[in-house]
């Protein structure tokens, strides 16, 4: 338990020197906060944009603040997880390719400890910028619109922060499996934007897709009787991220470096 | 100096590695007796990095085992053992110390003893000054010197070297040997190199990889013993009448105590190896006398460590 420690000791100290900590929840704290914001703001935005013909009349129906909320998960959905696949991808194929493996992994660690002490620094990085742009999103709502009950707000968080989670964790396992960062971030997103498609056409059949999570997440602001069966796919999801740790500490014990 | 009852570290039993369709390491063998310094000696490309990478447990050999006194083959060896890849990489935004305590607590050590020995190993690497800058700022000289630091940590009792000296200057080399020299009292050492002088300069034992096999193996003493051969080294003016003259009289060479000459066709030297050097002494000087070789070098003597090794790699 010490060494596991000492790693995610070493992940922490990585996150803060790269200012990692710093950067990634101000990119979720300043979408949380846009959305709500612009939202509102809309149509004083388009009347001062210029280009409209003298007179013309803007109507917008002012939408509520449950609408608002979901909008803002969507913004989390898009770009909340390209920041994390991109601050994720090079986790351990970066290690890998410095070389810095070929002196970490003689050390008598387990390869599970390796892995799970980088996704647990993961996880903890999406929990605070999620929460961070979350509660952001939540305050402009209230301020500008109208509260939003904070029961179903706390669920909506939850299941969101497992859908980040998730992808974060498909991440680190193409990070595991492949050369370069790049390529793990791409199949992660890939793999991300099929789930969602595929749960949002197949919602009955596909009831427990981790690609349920997102849906799951909005329905919480919507009418709840949509959002029947989420802990279904929160468990297969938890299910899949306990595999893909057993998968990427067995890829990483099996080629610990690049053979050159 | 009789080491041959002495405790075996570490048994490498007919390893093998190929990588995609080529075979870097064919069915080797060799054993690391405990307390002894043994070099891992080929030319560039002879496989000495991957069979390293094997006894680390960072590759798994395609055939063959390795055990390890006290451990059951497969066990993990990692606790033992301390390494220092030939290109040592390190976190760049961590400082010297800041690694060393990290490699320290990945070995299990506590935080107050990590620090001490952490401070301890940085000055005796020679880079105390510089634990309290960042790696990225580090020399080439420098991170060698805290690969080696972090390679002996936790006090293993088999500290493996790749190329540890290859990349530091004369003055960094020297200190660099010096050390290894100190450490050859606490601990036993296999390191590899392309440097006989290294070799020689530091080992107990040597094993001669050549196209990834054991050419040569065993104690260094008992290899120059075994393989000590006389020979005679002949040079002449290098003038043509000089070397042709050479040339006819090796060719025409024939006397029981001649075993093989070593001669290229037109050029001014000549290596002889001989049976008895008394005898050949005397023969080569007369027949010098008679032919009136205009001879500028004659050197008798026994064939080096130098020679054995150029056989042993060479294509020959």
């Amino acid at each position: 338990m010490s060494r596991w420690l000492v790693l995610f000791g070493k992940e922490w100290m990585e996150m803060t020197r790269s200012y990692k900590l710093l950067w990634v929840p101000l990119v979720f704290i300043l979408f949380g906060a846009m959305q709500p914001v612009t939202t509102y703001f809309l149509p004083d935005i388009l009347a001062n944009a210029g280009n409209l013909p003298e007179g013309a009349v803007i109507s917008i129906p002012l939408p509520t603040a449950e609408e608002v909320m979901a909008k803002t998960l969507e913004q989390f959905g898009t770009i909340g997880l390209l920041v994390i696949a991109l601050s994720v991808m090079g986790a351990i194929s970066a290690e890998r390719t410095s070389g810095v493996t070929a002196i970490v992994l003689v050390k008598p660690i387990s390869h599970l400890a390796y892995v799970s002490a980088k996704w647990a620094a993961m996880l903890a990085l999406i929990l605070i910028a999620f929460a961070g742009g979350f509660c952001a999103a939540w305050y402009y709502t209230a301020a500008l619109f109208q509260g939003v009950a904070w029961q179903s707000s706390l669920i909506a968080y939850l299941l969101f922060a497992l859908w980040l989670g998730f992808v974060g964790s498909l991440t680190l396992l193409f990070s595991a499996l492949l050369r370069s960062g790049a390529a793990a971030a791409a199949c992660a997103l890939g793999i991300a934007a099929v789930l969602a498609v595929t749960a949002s056409v197949f919602p009955k059949a596909l009831a427990a897709s981790p690609g349920m999570l997102p849906k799951a997440a909005s329905a919480q602001f919507m009418d709840a009787a949509s959002a029947s069966h989420p802990w279904l796919a929160a468990a297969a999801a938890l299910l899949v991220m306990a595999a893909v740790l057993a998968i990427a500490a067995w890829a990483v014990r099996r080629r610990p470096t690049l053979e050159a | 100096m009789a080491m041959q009852n002495e405790a075996v570290l570490a048994t490498v039993e007919g390893i093998s590695r190929s990588f995609g369709g080529t075979q870097a390491v064919k069915d080797i063998s060799f054993t690391l007796g405990e307390g002894r310094c043994t070099a891992l000696l080929g030319p560039n490309g002879a496989g000495k990095t991957t069979t390293i990478r094997m006894l680390t447990g960072l590759l798994v050999p395609t055939a063959g085992h390795i055990r390890f006194r006290g451990l059951k083959p497969g066990a993990d060896q990692r606790a033992y053992i301390g390494y220092l890849p030939q290109i040592p990489a390190f976190h760049g935004w961590m400082t010297g110390a800041e690694f060393l305590r990290y490699a320290a607590g990945l070995c299990g050590i506590p935080k107050r003893e990590a620090a001490s020995r952490s401070a301890e190993l940085l000055e005796r690497v020679g880079i105390g000054g510089a634990g309290k800058r960042r790696i990225g700022g580090y020399s080439g000289g420098m991170k060698q010197r805290l690969g080696l630091a972090q390679a002996l940590i936790h006090k293993p009792q088999l500290l493996i070297l790749d190329e540890p000296v290859s990349a530091l200057d004369p003055i960094g080399r020297r200190e660099v040997m010096e050390l290894l020299g100190e450490l050859k009292r606490e601990t036993t050492i296999l390191f590899s190199t392309h440097v006989l002088h290294d070799a020689e300069e530091l080992c107990d034992d040597v094993v001669i990889m050549r196209s990834g096999r054991v050419a040569v193996s065993g104690a260094l003493n008992d290899i120059r013993e075994g393989n000590r051969e006389p020979v005679l080294l002949l040079g002449v003016e290098d003038t043509r009448e000089a070397r042709e003259k050479l040339g006819e009289w090796l060719t025409g060479l024939s006397d029981a105590c001649v075993v093989a000459v070593e001669h290229s066709p037109g050029s001014s030297s000549a290596r002889l190896y001989v049976r008895n050097l008394d005898e050949a002494r005397r023969y080569v000087l007369r027949q010098l006398n008679e032919r009136r070789l205009p001879v500028t070098k004659l050197e008798i003597g026994y064939t080096t460590l130098e020679d054995l090794f150029m056989k042993a790699v060479g294509q020959a």
